[in-house]
């Protein structure tokens, strides 16, 4: 029966490929200004589905962190990383959306009446400081990778969350066996992701052209 | 929904600033994985200054949803309580969500806070989806020539009357096979466990297992043989409880305190022994007290474990300890140490893993049979025991041509496995499949009763009773359950 249970669950298996996460191509606009390379982008307006965007005015807070690396082509060592977190909460009183914003330009804290332009803050990239100039080698050509998480859950809080799958109710008399044992269960057994959604995106090559 | 949204980009107009480059092709040429950063500056860590929003005060809390569970069982999980003054970006806000989650009672936890009866107080509505709390912990078949057929298994309802008790147990029959001496065996455990004493760290979990068994023992011929012709086999019951006292020192450390009491009769050979090879008879140890005799027994636990996927792991640890002494007024005055590490590093952005699992045991002074390491529990190719009861008398595989009679029970052992993992596919579970791993492991394990270490008539090397296991499979997370299809396993159902 066992064999049957897993081929059935191997067979459902298949089409949950088509779930896991890929990496997605998008075309930015890359501008110099003052010593910084900066970079325009939309690829983020679809980081929030209706759901995300009702939690919005929850008035619990919805946190975007938003990882940026600068590599050579033809290399996977970067030569600049970029860090941005951004936090929303709803003020439920003053029907506000109070913002908190770490970019590479330092913390700003904001104050939004409208959701939308609430969500703006949160996912739009315009002129974002990515990288001195003076890293990007001047016809060198460059690729960007944005990584973006939604609401992302520490791997602690991971770990306590499922940490019941492990714990078992106590033992028996049988306590040798079990200590060295493994485990296989069956149950409903709901997961939560490592964040509400992630974004994997990577910029097309570019360069910079020559004085 | 996901891979949807990605195809319905934002057709950003494109004003480039930077040419690009022509004709270099988009994407084939770079890199496939994600790049490696050099270490990034994380956000400072999290303290009042990074605290803001408006300044609540939580006037009540309303749950909604729950048919089964009770209230105050929501309530104490939350790591805030009416009449708490805080910031709406509070970490314990943030963190509410996932307390309730690890209770495990529920699909989905659903918070929102609403205006309440004057300005700045709110009122923080709970809403949850319950999920079915029973658990198949284990099944049980197979087969062996020791015992032709067995079948059991082991349930457990989580969340009893929605209570926060949980409540389970198994059975499990083994046919006997031609064994003399050997009979019909079955066992049955019935478990009950509070993880929460009134919301406090402090738990409390006991068992009351009964067993009807017969052990067999080889009393001539080589230990290769397979076939029960050389066996013989002495019946014996166990019964007896054992009651645990757990303290939660943190989310992700447990330790605690157990008491074991046990009342066994086993009607033994009055003077057992066996013919070796070579023509010689030499008495043989059961380990048993004859007729009636009782175990009790103190033992404690330390428990950690932080691997975010306890089921596909691919990072974190997890280690424990477990002394467990014979106490006053037991016929066996013993103590046990068990020790387990495991660790996981991730590669490759996270998509392999490779482990390394060590496990070890040592039994002093005059132990029980049942208390002492078996072969089972260290060579992951043979039948493990099912509450108990042992189902096999292969003798393990001999790969690396060490020392042949390896003994079924020791004192002393342990395992050293080496694993790779590599990821099959990962998903949100909405084909109802979280993920999956293919496995490759290979172990080292050993066991030995230390009196063959002394007294030995071959260089210490040639004695260690050592060999290996290899195991290789695919691991299963999905939302009906955990899979593990192995060769191991497989083995260890049908030798």
């Amino acid at each position: 029966m066992r064999v049957w249970v897993i081929a059935l669950v191997m067979l459902l298996a298949v089409p949950a490929r088509a779930d896991d996460e890929q990496v997605e191509q998008h075309t930015m606009r890359f501008i110099e200004k003052g010593d910084h390379l900066t970079i325009s982008t939309g690829a983020l307006a679809k980081l929030f589905d209706s759901k995300a965007y009702r939690a919005l005015s929850s008035g619990f807070t919805s946190t975007v962190v938003i990882r940026i690396w600068i590599y050579p082509k033809d290399s996977s060592k970067p030569v600049a990383f970029v860090l941005v977190r951004r936090s929303v909460v709803y003020d439920v009183w003053d029907e506000a959306f109070d913002l908190q914003l770490d970019e590479p330009t330092g913390r700003k804290r904001v104050r939004e009446k409208r959701q939308a332009d609430a969500l703006k803050r949160l996912t739009s990239i315009e002129l974002l400081p990515v990288a001195l100039l003076a890293k990007i080698t001047v016809k060198q050509i460059y690729a960007l990778a944005m990584h973006v998480e939604l609401n992302p859950v520490s791997k602690e809080t991971l770990a306590e969350v499922r940490r019941w799958l492990s714990q078992g109710t106590g033992g028996g008399l049988d306590r040798g066996g079990a200590f060295f044992g493994s485990f296989v269960s069956v149950f409903v057994n709901p997961k939560i992701p490592a964040a509400d959604r992630v974004l994997k995106i990577r910029s097309q090559p570019f360069y910079r052209p020559g004085p | 929904m996901h891979r949807l949204l990605s195809l319905g980009l934002l057709a950003a107009t494109v004003r480039v600033a930077y040419a690009q480059p022509d004709p270099i092709p988009v994407g084939p040429e770079l890199p496939t994985e994600e790049p490696q950063p050099e270490p990034e500056p994380e956000p400072a860590a999290e303290g009042p200054s990074d605290e803001f929003g408006p300044l609540l005060l939580i006037e009540r809390i309303e749950i909604g949803g729950n048919t089964a569970t009770q209230d105050e069982i929501i309530e104490r999980a939350l790591p805030i309580t009416v009449g708490d003054v805080l910031r709406a970006s509070d970490k314990r806000l943030a963190d509410a969500r996932f307390k309730i989650l690890a209770l495990g009672y529920f699909r989905e936890v659903t918070l929102a806070m609403q205006k309440g009866s004057a300005r700045g107080k709110v009122i923080l509505r709970v809403d949850v989806v319950e999920r079915g709390t029973i658990v198949l912990n284990r099944l049980w078949f197979g087969t062996t020539t020791l015992s032709p057929y067995w079948f059991g298994a082991d349930l457990t309802e989580r969340n009893l009357f929605g209570l926060g008790v949980a409540i389970g147990g198994g059975i499990v029959y083994a046919s006997h096979g031609n064994v003399d001496g050997s009979r019909n065996q079955w066992a049955g455990e019935l478990r009950a466990a509070d993880a929460s004493l009134l919301g406090t760290r402090l738990g409390l979990n006991g068992a009351l297992t009964l067993v009807h068994g017969s052990e067999a023992y080889r009393v001539a011929g080589d230990d290769t043989d397979p076939g029960a012709g050389e066996l013989l086999a002495f019946p014996y019951r166990r019964f007896g409880g054992r009651t645990n006292l757990t303290y939660d020192v943190t989310a992700l450390t447990r330790l605690s305190a157990s008491m074991r009491i046990e009342a066994i009769k086993a009607d033994l050979p009055v003077a057992p022994t066996r013919m070796l090879p070579d023509g010689r008879i030499v008495a043989i140890d059961l380990h048993l007290e004859p007729d009636n005799s009782t175990v009790t027994t103190i033992g404690f636990t330390y428990d950690r474990d932080t691997r975010p996927d306890p089921i596909l792991p691919h990072s974190g640890y997890h280690i424990g300890f477990s002394a467990e002494l014979g106490a006053a007024f037991s016929d066996y005055q013993f103590a046990t140490l068990f020790g387990r590490y495991e660790h996981y590093w991730g590669l490759f952005d996270d998509k392999h893993a490779i482990a390394i699992k060590l496990a070890a045991g040592v039994v002093v002074g005059d132990a029980p049979r049942f208390d002492r390491i078996h072969v089972a529990d260290v060579d992951r190719m043979l039948t493990p025991r099912a509450l108990g009861l042992v189902l096999s008398a292969a003798e393990p595989l001999d790969i690396l041509g060490t020392r042949s009679d390896k003994p079924t029970y020791g004192d002393l052992g342990g395992s050293a496995t080496v694993e790779y993992a590599i990821q099959l596919w990962r998903g949100k579970g909405r084909n109802r499949v979280y993920g999956g791993d293919a496995f490759f492991g290979v172990g080292l394990w050993g066991l030995a009763e230390t009196a063959d270490l002394r007294a030995r008539d071959a260089s210490l090397g040639s004695s260690l009773p050592l060999d290996i296991y290899i195991d290789a499979g695919v691991r299963l997370d999905t939302d009906i359950g955990i899979f593990e299809l192995t060769v191991a396993n497989g083995l260890g159902r049908l030798r």
